[in-house]
């Protein structure tokens, strides 16, 4: 039991990484951004390319991959975006597949199917519950419950992120109050870039080794956390990740030696329909049940 | 079509090709590649060819769900993979060993089940969810279900065998190729008849705005299944087609990069473009050997990446990819030859259609029924209570107005009665039947038609096709005549013949294939009461039908407002803020005020008493009366 929630937290930590991007972007400009997963295995090339090829100090390195990825953002915003003739967020959501398939064609390209390497400095340790729990997971936890609830205060209580809320609301009536548009949508698409490549740092460790592709692997889980969590919620998209990562865990152990190809793929598939179907059904079943109350408290009265 | 026509390529005559034409062109689908291959086709090119026009498939279907219905999926390759995988298993020497055309059929059907189950949430969902699982239930198809030996055939993966037809095998390339363009033209053909049926015209208006196709009594939740559904099944037959021309399929070969990439050829090519789609697909099918073929084997994979450089570029500078700038193009030719037409009337001539056959007749009511009654309506949205306990009584044959000061909530009101939302507490009742817990097309069904503030029209479609997509309930034809056009054509014909009839009455009659959106806003919503006068329903409800409108045009307004009652005998609920146009129509008039009703009665009296007189003007100062 304990090893089903040290694992599922240290999982479920990048899941909530991931998600705090695409929740930023949804919820500032109405875009779900598929490019999430992608702009960090960019991100992660270039901080293994810094650090073995140029020989550069692993944190100045991950400095200049979380730029580069920000980098990414911002100028696909400054190009794409912000250009766009008809910007409805199917339209700019169909772009952010460009992206993705653009990064991802451009890794596969560059580097070939050969795995890059990127050596980590993090090597402290301690054991919990049989689990060798290592320190960049523990920053990557750290990290994901600050972000989301530090985001969101963020949003709610400065000028700054009121802005954000309203252009996500009504652009236009945002821009008449004075909110800086581009502005905002600049800050939105490079934050949500800078923390894609934040949490593939983060996660790299783990496995390391890089592959075309790696990230997007892991965004299918930060997608599903989001949705969990209801897609417009930080914190939520904090706890959607902490529970698809230990749902994930909790499979993996019961389902050990089973011969389940892909179960990681299964449960996150699985939650994500059980979270749709019920974000679709609950409020009608909610209705149902209090109008069935309703009726019963009538009844006892007459 | 006169050159002085303004065209789009929604409202182009659509007259169903003759049995000649598709069978002609299944003679050539097998004759030119067989020619072709007399002439010195290779194999290996035939070979890639196939996969080629496998793609084209695909690309089809993912148009149909993105092009048509609006619904993006990023794992259509997972139902290419589930297609591929199951004719395997039906056809397979070691398996079921059935004819390759069972296993075509199996792959359609259980592309279409699988479609089907992710379309599901799409019944309650809005925006973009629906993208969300289709990514899921790419990586699950990828990386679990091919993975299981019992589906994928382990690393080996699954072999395809050649199609049989009776004994003798087609194992030359060249005559797998005659085969996939035999298929990709059946597809082809039943896909031109989906976008002509009254199935295609709802994908349309679904993406165009739901609350509109609700209006016009389509049912907005089914036809994205359906859609999905459809797109399933002709994913499924792509990856039977691309699996039969590489004889052995594994898992990988369907993963979620094939999807990205399939979005791409699709966008590039032209959203709702059937040639658009159909040529990408095949230029990106041998973009990967022209571009090797330049600049040498170490450009292998830049394909995919011009690929994606092109897919922002599109969405960014014209989102309707190649087909949109075409279209455009010639569109601009049209202008510069002929002309604008000159402007059509504003007072229009309705002609009294009658119901239409395909439609239930309006129900029968007891002699002093109301057309509509609705009581005690209540509304709230988080802490402003939109309508308050509201009721109104629309009689049969009457003009009942609606006014009120901004916000007093009038629309509102008129979305709980049209069931566009569901109020907290209160009833409607429509002819005598309670309505309260049906949906907006089936309220519809029984005879309410509505226009909206803000134009409820499809404006990227023609005023015919509008007026066609607001007949859809008249023609109820099912989704297999659709596709067959057998069994459907006599019903098309009403239906265009009752669009052709309310043109002319409406005097639109050269702007018949103008998009709506290129109308001024007082024509649109002259369009708009054709629309929902099309299947002539019991009430009409029109929501403030003179805003934007020239004093003048509002008088000729009032004059059809009048003609509909007393020529077309049919009852109207009208919210306005024009007081002569209510004046000089209204049998009654409801005012409402901060979300209650706050007088009723005859309309020339109800404007002067104070009460109305106060939520218009605010309080009068001590002194001064109204």
């Amino acid at each position: 039991m304990g090893e089903v929630l040290v694992l599922g937290l240290i999982s479920g930590a990048i899941y909530a990484l991931f998600a705090i991007g695409v929740v930023l972007v949804y919820r500032g400009t109405g875009v779900l951004t598929f490019a999430q997963g992608e702009i960090g295995t960019a991100a992660l090339y270039a901080a293994s390319f810094l650090v073995v090829d140029q020989h550069m100090n692993y944190y100045l390195a991950a400095a200049l991959a979380i730029a580069f990825a920000g980098a990414i953002g911002l100028v696909f915003n400054g190009v794409f975006v912000r250009n766009m003739k008809d910007a409805d967020p199917v339209t700019t959501a169909v772009a952010t597949v460009g992206l993705t398939l653009f990064l991802l064609s451009g890794e596969i390209v560059l580097f070939g199917q050969s795995p890059a390497e990127l050596p980590t400095p993090f090597t402290w340790n301690f054991t919990v519950f049989g689990i060798v729990v290592r320190a960049h997971q523990i920053i990557a936890l750290g990290m994901a419950v600050a972000l989301g609830f530090g985001l969101q205060a963020a949003l709610r209580k400065t000028d700054f992120g009121l802005g954000i809320l309203a252009s996500a609301q009504d652009p236009a009536a945002a821009r008449l109050v004075g909110v800086p548009l581009s502005k905002v949508q600049m800050t939105l698409w490079g934050t949500g870039a800078a923390l894609s490549g934040i949490a593939a740092l983060l996660v790299e460790p783990t496995v390391g080794i890089i592959t075309p592709g790696y990230a997007s692997e892991l965004f299918i889980g930060g997608l599903a956390a989001a949705v969990i969590g209801g897609l417009t919620s930080l914190p939520g998209a904090v706890v959607g990740g902490i529970v698809l990562g230990i749902v994930q865990a909790a499979g993996n152990k019961l389902l050990n030696n089973k011969g389940i190809p892909g179960l990681d793929y299964i449960v996150t598939l699985s939650l994500m329909l059980v979270a749709l179907l019920g974000r679709a059904y609950y409020p009608a079943l909610r209705k149902r049940m209090a109008t069935g109350s309703q009726a019963a408290v009538v009844g006892a009265q007459a | 079509m006169s050159a002085a026509t303004l065209t789009s390529r929604a409202g182009q005559a659509r007259r169903a090709l003759p049995v000649p034409g598709i069978a002609l062109a299944l003679v050539l689908a097998v004759v030119v590649p067989l020619l072709a291959g007399e002439l010195g086709l290779s194999q290996g090119r035939a070979l890639k060819l196939c996969g080629g026009v496998a793609l084209a498939i695909a690309a089809l279907s993912l148009n149909m769900l993105l092009g048509y219905a609006g619904q993006i999926s990023l794992g259509q390759y997972a139902f290419v993979g589930v297609g591929a995988f199951t004719t395997g298993l039906v056809t397979g020497v070691d398996q079921l060993r059935l004819p390759w055309l069972a296993g075509l059929l199996a792959a359609a059907v259980v592309g279409a089940g699988f479609a089907f189950l992710v379309g599901l949430p799409a019944l309650r969902l809005k925006g973009l969810y629906l993208a969300v699982v289709t990514i899921g239930l790419a990586y699950f198809c990828s990386q679990s279900l091919f993975a299981f030996n019992a589906i994928g055939g382990g690393s080996a993966g699954r072999a395809l065998p050649p199609p049989y037809f009776g004994s003798s095998a087609v194992t030359s390339s060249v005559g797998l190729l005659a085969i996939c363009t035999v298929v990709l033209v059946v597809i082809w053909q039943a896909d031109i008849n989906l976008t002509r049926s009254r199935f295609g015209r709802a994908m349309r208006a679904v993406k165009a705005d739901e609350a509109v196709a609700a209006s016009f009594g389509i049912p907005v939740a089914r036809t994205k299944l359906l859609a999905f559904t459809l797109s399933g099944a002709v994913a499924g037959m792509a990856g039977c087609l691309a699996g039969t021309a590489t004889g052995t399929v594994t898992g990988n070969t369907f993963d979620y990069a094939h999807s990205l990439l399939l979005v791409g050829i699709v966008v590039i090519g032209g959203l709702g473009s059937r040639p658009g789609v159909v040529i990408a697909a095949l230029l990106s099918s041998v973009l990967p050997d022209v571009i090797i073929g330049i600049f040498g084997n170490g450009f292998r994979g830049y394909d995919i990446v011009l690929n994606a450089f092109l897919l922002m570029v599109t969405v960014t500078v014209q989102p309707h990819g190649f087909a949109g700038a075409v279209a455009e193009a010639r569109e601009r030719q049209a202008i510069r030859r002929g002309g604008e037409p000159p402007l059509p009337p504003t007072r229009p001539h309705l002609p009294d259609l009658g119901r239409p056959v395909g439609m239930p007749a309006p129900r029968k009511t007891r002699p002093g029924t109301a057309v509509l009654q609705a009581s005690g309506i209540s509304v709230r949205f988080g802490g402003l209570q939109a309508v308050d306990n509201a009721s109104l009584r629309v009689d049969r044959g009457t003009i009942v107005g609606l006014m009120g000061p901004n916000g007093a909530g009038k629309t509102t009101m008129f979305n709980a009665i049209s069931g566009a939302l569901t109020p907290d507490s209160g009833r409607v009742e429509f002819l005598g039947e309670d309505v309260s817990e049906l949906a907006p097309h089936q309220r519809a069904a029984r005879g309410m038609g509505r226009t909206f503030q803000l134009i409820g029209l499809a404006k990227d479609q023609s005023v015919y096709e509008n007026l066609l997509i607001a007949q859809h309930l008249a023609a109820p034809y099912g989704i297999s005549a659709a596709l067959t056009t057998l069994g459907s054509r006599t019903w098309e014909k009403q239906v265009r013949q009752r669009a052709d009839q309310t043109l002319e009455g409406l005097g639109f009659g050269r702007y018949r294939d103008t998009q709506v959106g290129k109308l001024s806003h007082g024509q649109q919503r002259i369009v708009e009461i054709g629309c929902a006068l099309v299947t002539s329903p019991e009430l009409l409800m029109l929501d403030e039908p003179s805003a934007g409108m020239s004093p003048a045009a509002a008088e000729d307004l009032a004059a059809t407002l009048l003609d509909i009652r007393d020529q077309l005998g049919r009852t109207i609920l009208l919210i306005e803020h024009n007081v002569p146009l209510v004046l000089g129509t209204a049998d009654e008039l409801y005012v409402m005020d901060a979300g209650a009703v706050i007088a009723n009665g005859e309309p020339v009296e109800v404007v002067t008493r104070p009460e109305v007189v106060t939520a218009y003007l605010g309080q009068a100062p001590e002194g001064v009366t109204a």
